[in-house]
C-alpha cells in the first residue's frame, strides 16, 4: 500500500490561514504516508494531472486529497483517479476548507494542527478502504408526472415527444391548473386559455401520455429506475368512455353550488365540468352535494337525461399500480386564503377579493362574462384599491419571501380594469415594484403612465366597511402622508404558498421541502430541477413562486433530465450500500425496523436454518442507520465500514 | 361568513328544473313516504282529511317554485296517488 496525500491551497482560501509548508512536512513524516505534496489549485486541470502523474510515477495505491468539501469536488478527484487507474473508492477527502480554514481564520496555528488531524484521520480511513464497483440496476423507461398544470403538461409533452411513456396524474377533474383560470397573461396580454387549451388537448391526445385525471398518488415505493406507484382514481360517477360531454345532464340537475374553478364567485351544478374547455370533457358528479347518497338514489334526472347512459351512481374508487423509472413533481401553488388576511378585511367583507378571484371577474369566460362586478351586490365598482404583498414579504404571516408574480399581475389587472371601466380609478399600494423579466418593466411603466394608475408606496394598515364602501387606511411613504381611500372593491395579492397536500406528497417521494413547504432542489444554482431523491425532478411553482415562462422552462429542463437519465443503457448506482456480514448476523432483525427505505428483509436459506438479513441494494441509500443499530457488527455500509470509521476515530484521538 | 354575504354572480344563467306535484287526494292512505323522502322538503301533510279519513300531502305554502321535478315522490308512493308535472317557464 502506497498512500499519497495532496494538499490544496485553494488560492488563499486555505493557504491564507493554514501553514501549508509545515502541514505538508508533518504529513510526509507520517509512517503510513508514502508521499505528500501541495498544489495551488488541485481541482484545476494541471492540479489533477499532478495527482495522476504521481500515481503513475510512484505507484500510489490510495489517495488522500486535503481540500474543500467532498460535496464540491469529490467526483472531480474520483474521476481523476479512475483515469489514472486507481479505484474511485480508494480516495478520501479531508475537508480543510469549510471545516477548517474558513471557520478558524483567526487561529492559524491551531487551524494548521487541526488540518493535520483531519488528514491523519483520512489517511487512517483510506488505509482500510477496498475497491468498490458501481452497481448497475435495470431502468424502467416510463415516467410519472404529478400535477396537470402548465408545468406538468409541458414536462409530460417533452418526455412523450422524446419517445417515452408518461403517466400524467391530476387531482382535479381537468388538466389546466391555475393557468386555465387566468384571463390574459402579462406582459404580452395574450389570452391564457387560447395558448393553454391546445397544449391540454395535445397532452390528452398524445399516444405516449396516459392521462389520469381526478386521481391521486397514494403510495410510492422503490428507487430511481424502478418505482412502484399506486394511483387512486376517484369515482366520477360518470363513465368517461360513454360520456360525450354534451351537457344534457347538467341542464336538468337541480343542485347549484359554488364552483371552485370560479373561486366560488360563480355557481355550478352537482354534475359538472369545472370549465367549458376542460380536458377531458367528461362530466363528474360531486356526490357531496348531489341529492343522492351512496345508499339512496332520490333524484335521477341526470340519468334520465343522459343519452348514452353514462351515469352510474354506484361507481367505486379504482386503484392501479404503475411502474416507472423517474418522477416529475409539478404540484403547483395555492394563494394564502384571504380569510388569513383579516387586517385587510379578508374574509370579513365580501368585496375584498384575492388576485385570483379578480382574475375570474375580468375573464371573458368567467361568471360575469368579463364585466367586473362586486361579489356582494353585483354592481360595477368605480374605485378599486390593490394591496400588494398581502402576506408575502411578511414574516408575521410566515412568508418572508417575495411571491414574485403579484407585481406583474396587479399591473395587468389595473390595466384590464381601466379598459373595462374607463372612468374607474385605481390605486395600488406597493412596497417595491419588482418587474424583472423580459418586457416586464416596460409593461409596468406603460400601465403607470398611459393608464394613469396611482401607485402609492406604502403599506395598508386597515380596511373596514362604511355603508357599502370599503375604507382603506394606508400611508404614502413618498409624501409622508396618511391616506384614506373610499373604495368599492379591494383586491389583495395574497402570498403564493405550496398547494394543499404538497407536503404530504413530498414525503411519499422522499423529497425535502423548505420551511415554507416548497420543494427543495439539490443545488440552488447548478442543479435547480433535481431533488435530492435521485430520479425525482421538480417543475413549476411547487419549487418556488414562478410565473408561466419560468414554470415552462423549468418543466422542459426537468424533462431533459429525465431524457438524459433514460438514455443510459443501464443505471449505475453508487456502491455505498449496506452489506451483511453473515458471520455476525444472527437474524435479530433490529435493523429491519429502523431502515427508512424498507431495504432490509429477513431471510432463511434453508427451511429450518438460521435466519439472517438481506439488503435490497437498489432501495438502500447507504444512510447507515442499520450499521449504527446492529449490536453485533452484522451489517456494514461499504465505503464507511466500522473498521474504516474505527481507524479514522483512533487516528484523531491518538 | 364571507361566503354567505356573497352572491353567485352567474346565478341568472343557472337554470334549475321546476316541477309541480299533483295529488289524487282520494287515493292517499297517509303513509307520508313522499313527505319523508322529498329531497327539497316541499311537501307537508294536509290539515284536512280525504274521503277515507286520511291526511294527504300538499305543497308547502310559498315553496311552489322549489320542487325540482325529481319525481321521487311518485316513485315511492305505494298507491299511485301523487305524480309530478314538469313546469316549463
Amino acid at each position: 500500500m502506497r498512500i499519497g496525500v495532496f494538499i490544496c491551497h485553494c488560492g488563499k482560501n486555505i493557504a491564507g490561514v493554514i501553514d501549508i509548508k509545515r502541514l505538508t512536512n508533518s504529513v510526509a513524516e507520517l509512517e503510513e504516508v508514502y508521499y505528500a505534496t501541495d498544489y495551488v489549485y488541485l481541482c484545476s486541470e494541471p492540479g489533477q494531472k499532478a495527482i495522476q502523474d504521481q500515481i503513475k510515477e510512484l505507484g500510489l495505491t490510495h489517495i488522500v486529497v486535503a481540500a474543500c468539501s467532498p460535496k464540491m469536488h469529490a467526483t472531480t478527484f474520483a474521476q481523476a483517479l479512475e483515469d489514472a487507474g486507481v479505484n474511485a473508492y480508494l480516495l478520501e477527502i479531508a475537508n480543510i476548507r469549510e471545516q477548517c480554514s474558513w471557520v478558524h481564520p483567526h487561529e492559524p496555528e491551531e487551524a494548521t494542527d487541526k488540518a493535520f488531524e483531519l488528514i491523519k484521520a483520512g489517511v487512517a480511513k483510506v488505509g482500510q478502504a477496498v475497491p468498490l464497483q458501481p452497481l448497475s440496476v435495470p431502468l424502467n423507461r416510463k415516467v410519472l408526472v404529478v400535477g396537470g398544470g402548465i408545468a406538468g403538461i409541458q414536462a409530460a409533452l417533452d418526455i412523450a415527444n422524446g419517445g417515452f411513456d408518461v403517466y400524467l396524474v391530476e387531482r382535479t377533474p381537468s388538466l389546466g391548473g391555475h393557468m386555465a383560470q387566468l384571463s390574459e397573461t402579462f406582459p404580452t396580454l395574450d389570452c391564457s386559455s387560447c395558448i393553454l387549451t391546445p397544449r391540454m388537448v395535445e397532452a390528452a391526445k398524445h399516444p405516449k401520455i396516459h392521462l389520469y385525471t381526478y386521481s391521486e398518488v397514494k403510495e410510492v415505493q422503490g428507487v430511481v429506475g424502478q418505482y412502484k406507484v399506486k394511483i387512486e382514481q376517484k369515482p366520477r360517477y360518470v363513465d368517461p368512455v360513454k360520456c360525450t360531454g354534451c351537457g344534457d345532464c347538467t341542464e336538468v340537475c337541480p343542485v347549484i353550488v359554488p364552483n371552485e374553478f370560479e373561486q366560488n364567485l360563480g355557481g355550478r351544478k352537482a354534475i359538472y365540468v369545472p370549465f367549458s374547455q376542460a380536458v377531458p370533457l367528461k362530466y363528474t358528479i360531486d356526490l357531496e352535494n348531489c341529492l343522492n347518497t351512496r345508499k339512496l338514489v332520490v333524484c335521477d334526472q341526470c340519468y334520465r337525461a343522459c343519452g348514452p347512459k353514462a351515469i352510474n351512481y354506484l361507481m367505486e374508487p379504482k386503484e392501479e399500480e404503475i411502474e416507472v423509472g423517474a418522477i416529475v413533481v409539478a404540484t403547483g401553488y395555492d394563494l394564502m386564503p384571504v380569510e388569513d388576511l383579516k387586517e385587510y378585511g379578508g374574509g370579513l367583507y365580501p368585496d375584498v377579493v384575492s388576485g385570483l378571484e379578480f382574475e375570474r371577474l375580468v375573464t371573458a369566460s368567467g361568471p360575469t362574462s368579463g364585466v367586473v362586478r362586486r361579489p356582494s351586490d353585483g354592481k360595477i365598482p368605480k374605485r378599486i384599491v390593490f394591496i400588494q404583498c398581502a402576506g408575502s414579504r411578511d414574516p408575521e404571516h410566515g412568508c418572508a419571501y417575495c411571491s414574485k408574480i403579484c407585481c406583474m399581475y396587479t399591473a395587468k389587472h389595473a390595466f384590464m380594469f381601466k379598459h373595462a371601466v374607463p372612468d374607474g380609478e385605481v390605486f395600488v399600494f406597493y412596497i417595491d415594484v419588482r418587474a424583472a423579466g423580459k418586457g416586464y418593466e416596460e409593461f409596468v411603466q406603460r400601465v403607470m403612465e398611459e393608464e394613469r394608475i396611482a401607485y402609492l408606496r406604502g403599506k395598508v394598515s386597515k380596511v373596514f366597511q362604511r355603508d357599502d364602501k370599503l375604507i382603506v387606511w394606508g400611508s404614502d411613504t413618498l409624501t409622508g402622508m396618511a391616506v384614506e381611500i373610499e373604495a368599492d372593491m379591494v383586491v389583495l395579492a395574497p402570498a403564493v404558498v405550496p398547494s394543499k397536500g404538497a407536503k404530504e406528497l413530498a414525503k411519499l417521494f422522499k423529497t425535502p421541502v423548505n420551511e415554507y413547504g416548497f420543494l427543495d432542489e439539490v443545488h440552488p444554482k447548478l442543479r435547480p430541477v433535481e431533488s435530492s431523491a435521485m430520479g425525482v425532478y421538480l417543475a413549476g411553482a411547487a419549487q418556488a413562486p414562478k410565473d408561466i415562462p419560468d414554470s415552462v422552462s423549468q418543466a422542459s429542463a426537468a424533462a431533459s433530465k429525465v431524457l438524459g437519465l433514460f438514455s443510459q443503457e443501464e443505471l449505475a448506482l453508487e456502491p455505498i450500500k449496506a452489506e451483511v456480514n453473515l458471520d455476525n448476523c444472527d437474524g435479530c432483525a433490529l435493523c429491519v425496523g429502523v431502515c427508512p427505505y424498507g431495504a432490509i428483509s429477513l431471510v432463511q436459506d434453508e427451511p429450518d436454518g438460521p435466519r439472517h438479513i438481506q439488503v435490497h441494494k437498489a432501495l438502500c441509500q447507504g444512510c447507515g442507520v442499520c450499521m449504527a443499530t446492529c449490536p453485533k457488527e452484522g451489517v456494514n455500509v461499504a465505503g464507511f465500514t466500522l473498521a474504516q470509521l474505527r481507524e479514522q476515530l483512533r487516528a484523531m484521538l491518538k | 361568513m364571507l361566503k354567505a354575504k356573497r352572491k353567485l354572480l352567474n346565478a341568472d344563467k343557472l337554470q334549475v328544473p321546476c316541477g309541480r306535484p299533483v295529488v289524487f287526494e282520494e287515493r292517499c292512505k297517509g303513509c307520508r313516504l313522499c313527505v319523508e323522502y322529498c329531497p327539497k322538503q316541499v311537501l307537508e301533510m294536509s290539515k284536512d282529511f280525504n274521503e277515507k279519513g286520511y291526511h294527504y300531502p300538499q305543497l308547502k305554502q310559498g315553496q311552489e317554485k322549489d320542487c325540482i321535478n325529481c319525481g321521487y315522490c311518485q316513485e315511492v308512493c305505494p298507491d299511485f296517488a301523487i305524480y309530478v308535472e314538469k313546469v316549463t317557464s
